[in-house]
């Protein structure tokens, strides 16, 4: 069994209408196509790499994967589970990292943070001193406040939050956006490392960095304005023809 | 219980970091305490007969009002705004990928917001009888604590209602614009509705505010007991009975929505 099979998955988000369109046309749905009828098969403790560029609509798939955002047709199974139908054990399966430093509260430490986040999830208070530790996290750091964070550290708490439930799926989203090279270059031996060789997770990351992917990934896909362009072994693919044929 | 506490817990961390607006919180207690203090001395010895049934005294019938009209407030605001700083802030994402359910979510983020009313109200009374001689002597604590609960569940299902606007619509909510103004006007806050045209009365007695602020003034003031207040009672009960589970059904469906449409966390 894969740990996660996209079998023709569409999204389409319904267009904001403008003032005239309200009086002209009140009954006309104007749409976007965000993906287009997507097929991949992600393996069982496998690095798999989103690639594309911004529009692409990696965070669109990636949030269908989470439950955050409902496909409109076709389907995504997690460990065999429907998203759709299946939403609340999809939820114990996956570990959703969200890059955006203002998914945190920014006037709680970052231990207050990971906290909070583990009595929602029923994990016990223990776990969190273990996983702040796990990313690199010292105790120092974890009392400070979160807005006192610097870009890597937050990236790290984004991890430790992704990892509390233990899931068997990490979902990422741009992991290493705003980092600097050397943060980056430790974030992604973080990745590779840690989680997938030692903790054997299954890993999906969106990036726009096509070294990142070169760096750690086992297989990619590149996705093009809501299509995958191609798909396979990071060695197999000619990412710069691929790209730039785009 | 743990998830909830942590929400309190998570609320009081945040609020209690901005320490002045704590302190500007209770001066504003006082200063509201001051306005009704004068404007109750422009009315002294009067006989105002729609008074009567609240003791006669305005000064005591306006400061109860302010204490219990706060609540209707943090209802219909603060689970609306929780959703709005969800959504601005990106935190709400994060936390429904959590193992909590959505109705859990949104109430455990209001519980903060009505123990925070629920202590400035006690401060609020404290300073009116400590400062401004407001007799509560008569007061019937059960009665009070009865209501007290009745008036946050009934609201609750307005501001829960409020907040499915919220998701949908992001801002511009419609339940908190008219039910606010209508019950600031019709409710009871500044004034008895007894001086209100017979076609107006007809209104307030729609509303649950007009319920909860006579049951508050009628324990605190007058000692009412709980079979004395029972139409009032009954009345907040089946508020909230039909107005919480229609209120929670209506949330799920607008998040549904939102994700349908991909705008949790738009705003």
């Amino acid at each position: 069994m894969y740990s996660i099979e996209i079998q023709n998955l569409s999204k389409n988000f319904p267009q904001l209408k403008t003032y005239s369109d309200i009086v002209l046309h009140p009954f006309t749905k104007q749409e976007t196509m965000a993906l287009r009828n997507i097929n991949l098969k992600i393996k069982q403790g496998e690095l798999f790499g989103l690639l594309g560029t911004n529009g692409a609509g990696k965070t669109t798939l990636l949030k269908i994967l989470c439950t955050l955002v409902l496909p409109s047709s076709g389907c995504a199974l997690v460990q065999g589970l429907d998203v759709k139908q299946q939403a609340k054990h999809v939820k114990r399966l996956i570990g959703y990292v969200i890059s955006d430093e203002r998914s945190f509260y920014w006037r709680l430490t970052g231990k207050q943070n990971l906290l909070f986040f583990a009595s929602l999830n029923n994990i016990l208070a223990d776990k969190v001193d273990y996983l702040l530790d796990s990313v690199g996290l010292t105790q120092f750091d974890a009392n400070k406040l979160f807005k006192d964070y610097s870009t890597g550290m937050r990236k790290k708490l984004a991890i430790a939050r992704g990892l509390l439930t233990d899931p068997e799926i990490l979902i990422m989203d741009e992991p290493a956006n705003g980092l600097d090279p050397l943060a980056a270059m430790r974030l992604q031996s973080l990745i590779r490392e840690f989680l997938v060789e030692q903790q054997h997770k299954t890993v999906i990351m969106a990036t726009h960095d096509l070294h990142q992917v070169e760096a750690i990934c086992d297989r990619i896909a590149i996705l093009d304005k809501g299509e995958v362009k191609a798909s396979g072994k990071v060695g197999d693919l000619n990412l710069m023809e691929i790209l730039s044929n785009g | 219980m743990a998830k909830v506490f942590a929400f309190i817990w998570r609320d009081f961390i945040t609020e209690s970091s901005y320490k002045l607006s704590f302190l500007l919180q209770i001066f504003n207690l006082f200063t509201s305490l001051l306005l009704f203090f004068f404007l109750s001395k422009l009315l002294e010895g009067l006989d105002i007969i729609s008074l009567k049934p609240y003791g006669g005294d305005y000064f005591s019938f306006v400061v109860i009002g302010g204490a219990f009209f706060a609540f209707f407030e943090v209802a219909l605001q603060t689970l609306s705004k929780s959703i709005r700083d969800g959504q601005m802030l990106g935190t709400l994402e994060a936390l429904l990928v959590t193992q909590t359910e959505i109705p859990l979510i949104l109430i455990a983020s209001s519980i903060y917001s009505f123990i925070w009313a629920t202590i400035k109200s006690v401060i609020y009374l404290l300073l009116g009888v400590l400062l401004f001689d407001l007799d509560l002597s008569n007061a019937n604590f059960i009665g009070v604590a009865v209501m007290l609960l009745l008036t946050i569940t009934a609201f609750s299902g307005f501001g829960i209602l409020a907040a499915s606007f919220v998701m949908v619509l992001k801002k511009g909510d419609p339940i908190n614009f008219i039910l606010s103004n209508l019950s600031k006007l019709l409710g009871g806050f500044y004034y008895p509705i007894s001086v209100l045209p017979d076609w107006l009365q007809v209104i307030s007695y729609l509303l649950p505010v007009t319920y909860v602020l006579e049951g508050m003034r009628l324990a605190f003031l007058q000692g009412y007991t709980i079979s004395q207040l029972l139409p009032n009672i009954m009345v907040l009960s089946i508020f909230s009975l039909i107005m919480l589970p229609i209120s929670i059904w209506i949330f799920s469906k607008a998040v549904q929505r939102a994700k349908q449409d991909g705008t949790l966390t738009q705003y």
